[in-house]
Parts: structure tokens; sequence; C-alpha cells
């Protein structure tokens, strides 16, 4: 090997690299975000392989899950999604998250916020947070979240009792001792909703998490709006209205309501707002 | 002995290890801003991700230095013109293990320090919904020096019955890595549940290795001090005790194994 030949190494990897870096990055950049989500080895064997970083390794998993997510999030137009959310592959990686970790609030936040209204999965939330609930034994956010759950969701109002009331225990806050008393009896479904996401918007720090909900509250905002206008009219004319586009020619409703997530609202046969979105993101794709 | 712990010290801040350190050490700058991303326990993140820090690198200077240590010194033939002084090759190897241990409680007192003022960064950034246990902290950080004290007699022992640096640090990662889910497969197989699907030769096997490889799961006190959880003190001192009787066990053996060694 000559002299210079270390020098022209050097330099044809400098010049290549600075070739290739441009459009590596733009690869990296654009991978779909189904494979950014990529593959985590099982439990079984994450977990010795993790050795005294097991919250650390818990702590990166949240964090690839919602980074994911806030990518979804991102590139959302008009309520929709550029592609649908791997919720299968979020809920799996959050699952080995707390089976390595399980005192990590990350997890059960961000699972309680997917897992209910996106995904549907309102059992498996519950779960997750009862099994949370036995090592954050001081956090009243898992019986809050599991009580509005079974409120909300399940219409469990007994168990839903229960859960604020063991709210209200930790957190010492009238809040959540009223809220036992109220769901020993079915009222207020929206309000409950609102007052909720509320909460939830105030306490949020990450930008995606907190765009997810502030846009779920609106949409329940925009139902409320409905349920005063169409208590309204039931009061002027001595009969529900049956359509909400009833209620907007009654000047009951201005604006005209609008579903953030891409949905169009109406009355159910028992009057019950609803919206064709199901308060949750639609996907680009067909 | 004292001679040798300082001849140990000296070599290790002259092959510069110091000051990787230390330059692994400014990562701890960035930890209160890579905590934030965290959505609900800022603080936590930021414990988790010091405490983790100072491990990995405990980690890598125990493997490394222990394993390499020895045989270093045989592979240049220090080994010969230190035993033909008036110092036993027992003596030798202490030295050699006490001035590890001695790096290993400087250089994690010093992490200590950059992490707390992290950690104590991240609290005033970001108030935690439940205070701090800073002793818990502290206990967290004295524990896991204590397991990587341990993990240093294991690369010694290996090292004193090796030819090459191979053995001492495959092994020492190894039993490093075994030692953390010993606990776990011991449960696993002495539960009644599990009585049809092990077969009672590995049982015993299981059995076996639990009691001859060290236990270091019971120096992880990681989620008390990221969680602000009461340490059992019983349950520390038992571990203390346990960290003094195995180290004895494996510095024993390895001057035994040292002193029978044929030097070529």
């Amino acid at each position: 090997m000559t002299k210079r030949a270390p020098l022209a190494l050097l330099m044809v990897g400098l010049v290549s690299y600075s070739l290739l870096i441009s459009p590596f990055a733009s690869y990296m950049r654009n991978k779909p975000i189904a494979e950014k989500l990529g593959y985590v080895p099982s439990i079984k064997v994450l977990k010795p392989l993790s050795a005294d970083h097991k919250e650390f390794v818990g702590a990166s998993l949240v964090l690839k899950v919602t980074m994911y997510f806030g990518g979804l999030i991102g590139k959302m137009q008009n309520g929709r999604l550029s592609e649908p959310a791997d919720l299968q592959g979020m809920s799996r990686l959050l699952h080995q998250a707390v089976r390595l970790d399980p005192y990590n609030m990350d997890c059960y936040y961000f699972a309680q916020s997917f897992l209910t209204w996106d995904a549907g999965q309102i059992e498996v939330a519950n779960e997750m947070l009862k099994y949370g609930m036995q090592y954050r034994s001081w956090d009243w956010y898992l019986p809050f979240f599991a009580g509005f759950n079974h409120a909300f969701f399940l219409k469990d109002y007994p168990k839903a009792a229960e859960y604020y009331r063991k709210a209200g225990d930790l957190s010492g806050m009238d809040l959540h001792i009223k809220l036992a008393g109220r769901y020993l009896q079915e009222s207020g479904q929206t309000e409950l909703a609102i007052g909720y996401l509320k909460g939830m918007v105030r306490t949020a720090n990450n930008p995606a998490i907190r765009k997810s909900y502030q846009i779920r509250l609106q949409a329940f905002q925009e139902a409320r709006r409905i349920e005063v206008a169409r208590d309204l009219f039931a009061a002027q004319h001595g009969a529900p209205p049956a359509t909400v586009e009833q209620l907007v020619h009654a000047g009951l409703l201005d604006p005209k309501p609008s579903d953030p997530y891409g949905g169009a609202f109406y009355l159910e046969a028992t009057g019950k707002v609803s919206t064709t979105s199901k308060f949750a993101f639609a996907t680009g794709k067909k | 002995m004292t001679s040798i712990i300082q001849i140990t010290l000296k070599g290790i801040f002259r092959d510069r290890v110091f000051q990787g350190i230390m330059a692994l050490a400014v990562l701890f700058l960035f930890i209160p801003s890579a905590a934030s991303l965290s959505m609900r326990q800022v603080v936590e993140t930021s414990i988790t991700l010091s405490l983790s820090l100072i491990s990995f690198i405990l980690l890598l200077l125990s493997v490394f230095l222990g394993a390499t240590s020895l045989w270093k010194d045989m592979e240049r033939r220090y080994t010969f013109s230190v035993i033909s002084l008036p110092v036993s090759r027992s003596s030798y190897l202490l030295g050699r293990f006490f001035g590890l241990a001695l790096f290993l409680v400087i250089t994690a007192a010093v992490l200590a320090v950059a992490a707390l003022l992290a950690i104590k960064f991240a609290v005033l950034m970001y108030p935690p919904d439940r205070p701090v246990l800073w002793g818990a902290l502290v206990l967290a950080l004295l524990f896991a020096t204590l397991k990587y004290i341990l993990l240093v007699g294991v690369a010694l022992l290996l090292s004193t019955v090796s030819t090459s640096f191979f053995l001492p640090i495959f092994g020492t990662i190894c039993a490093f890595l075994a030692s953390g889910i010993t606990q776990q497969v011991y449960e696993y197989v002495h539960m009644p549940a599990s009585a049809n699907a092990v077969s009672p030769f590995l049982k015993s096997a299981a059995t076996v290795l639990y009691y001859l490889l060290p236990n270091l799961a019971g120096f992880d006190l990681n989620v008390n001090a990221i969680y602000g959880i009461q340490p059992n003190p019983n349950g520390l001192m038992i571990t203390l005790g346990y960290f003094l009787a195995y180290t004895s066990i494996l510095l024993g053996a390895a001057a035994l194994l040292f002193d029978r060694r044929e030097m070529q």
C-alpha cells in the first residue's frame, strides 16, 4: 500500500458520505410510520436482556409509541389520518413496557388515551389500569381513569362509583367524591366527558397527546351544544326534533355544528346525539 | 498491598480512562431535556436515565478493567517483576481488586454528583407529583457500585484461570446477564404450577446455578429511587452481607487459583 492510499481512502469515503447522506436522511425521514414502530422482541427475551435497565427500556418503548402516534397526528389533515394507526402494535408495546416497569405512568396515561376511544378496547385498558393500581398504590389517576371508563363506556355505574371513591380517597379532591355519588345514577354523559377531557388537556404536556385531547374535547363540546338545542326545541315545540338540521333551521344551532373528526352529527331514535365519526380518527385510505 | 492499590489507580488514570468517563458524563447535561419528552413523569424519567447511564458506565469499567487488568500484566510480563518482590501473589491480586474497586467508587461518586445536579434541575423545572427520595437515590447508586465491584471480583476470578482475555470478558458479561434472572428462574421452577412442566434434573440444575451464580437483582434499587418507594432496611443489610460474603468467596478462590498458577 502506498503512502497516499490512506489519504485517498479517506477522501473517497468523505466524498461518498457527502453524496449519500442527504438521500439517506430523506429515506429515513419518509419511512412508512408502521416501519418506524418496528419489531420489538418478546418480553421473555427483552426482560433478561434489559438487566438492570428495565425502567430505561420500558421508557424507551413508551417513547417509541408516542413518537409514532405524534407522527400520525402531525400528518393528520381534516380529521383524517394519512394511514391507519397500528393500534394493536401500540398496545403490544405498551403492555411490554408495563411488564418491564409496572410503575411507568406514561404507559397507563397513553394507553388510556388511545385504547378507549380509538381502539375501543375498554376491557384491555381497564385490565392495564387494574394492573397499574397494584403498583402505583398512591396514584389517584389510575382509579380516576378506570371510573371514567366504567361510567362512560361500559355504563357500569356501581363500579364507576367504586373507582371514583377510590380516586377521591387517594386525592382528597371533592370532584372525585362528587363523581362517585353522581355515578350511582346515570346522568350527564357528555358533560362528564367534557369535564374529563378538560382536565386531560390541562395536564397534558406532550403536544401530540394534547392535540388529540383538544380535538376530542371540541367534538364533545359540539355534541353538548346540540343537546342543549335539542332540549330547548323539545320545550318550545312539545316534541323532540328528528334531525340536527331541524335545530339549525329553527335557529337554535348557530353556527352549524362541525365534527372535528370529519364526521356528521345526527340524532338517534332515542334523541341521543351521535356522530358518524364515532369520536375517533378516520383514515385517508379506503 | 497499598502500593499495588496505588499502582493500579495510577495505571488507570494514566490510561486516560477517567477522561473518557468525563467525556461520557457530558450526556448528563442532556438528561433533563431528554426526559421532558415524557408525558407524565419527567423527573422519574430523569432519574431513570441518570441511573441507567451510571450503571452502563460502571458495567463497562468493571467488565473491561476487571477482565483485562491481570491478563495485561501477564501479557506484558509485569507480573514476573512484581512476584520477584517481597509481595505475595495474593496481596498482588487483592491489591489489584481494591485498586479497581476504589476507582469504581471514585467514578460512581463523581457521576453521582453530576446525576444529582441533573435531577435537581429537572425537579425545579418540572415539579413532580411525589417528592424525590434523595436518600433512596443515593442508596441506589451505592448498591449499584457494590454490584459492579462484585462483578470485578467475578472478572478477576475468571482472569486467574484464563490465558486470554476472552473468557474473563465474555464470562463476566454472561455472569452479569444471568445474575439478573436467576431469581426469576429459581422461583419459576419451584412453583407448584410448573411441577409437571419442569423435569427434576432441570429443577436441580436451576437450583445449583441459583446458589452458584451471583444474585445481582437484590442490588437493584432503581424502582425505589425512581418512584420514591422506601427500601426495606433489613433487605439492604442482608444484601450488604451477601455482597461481603460473595466477594470474599470470589477473592479467596481467585487468590488460591492465582497462587497455584504456573507462569512461563
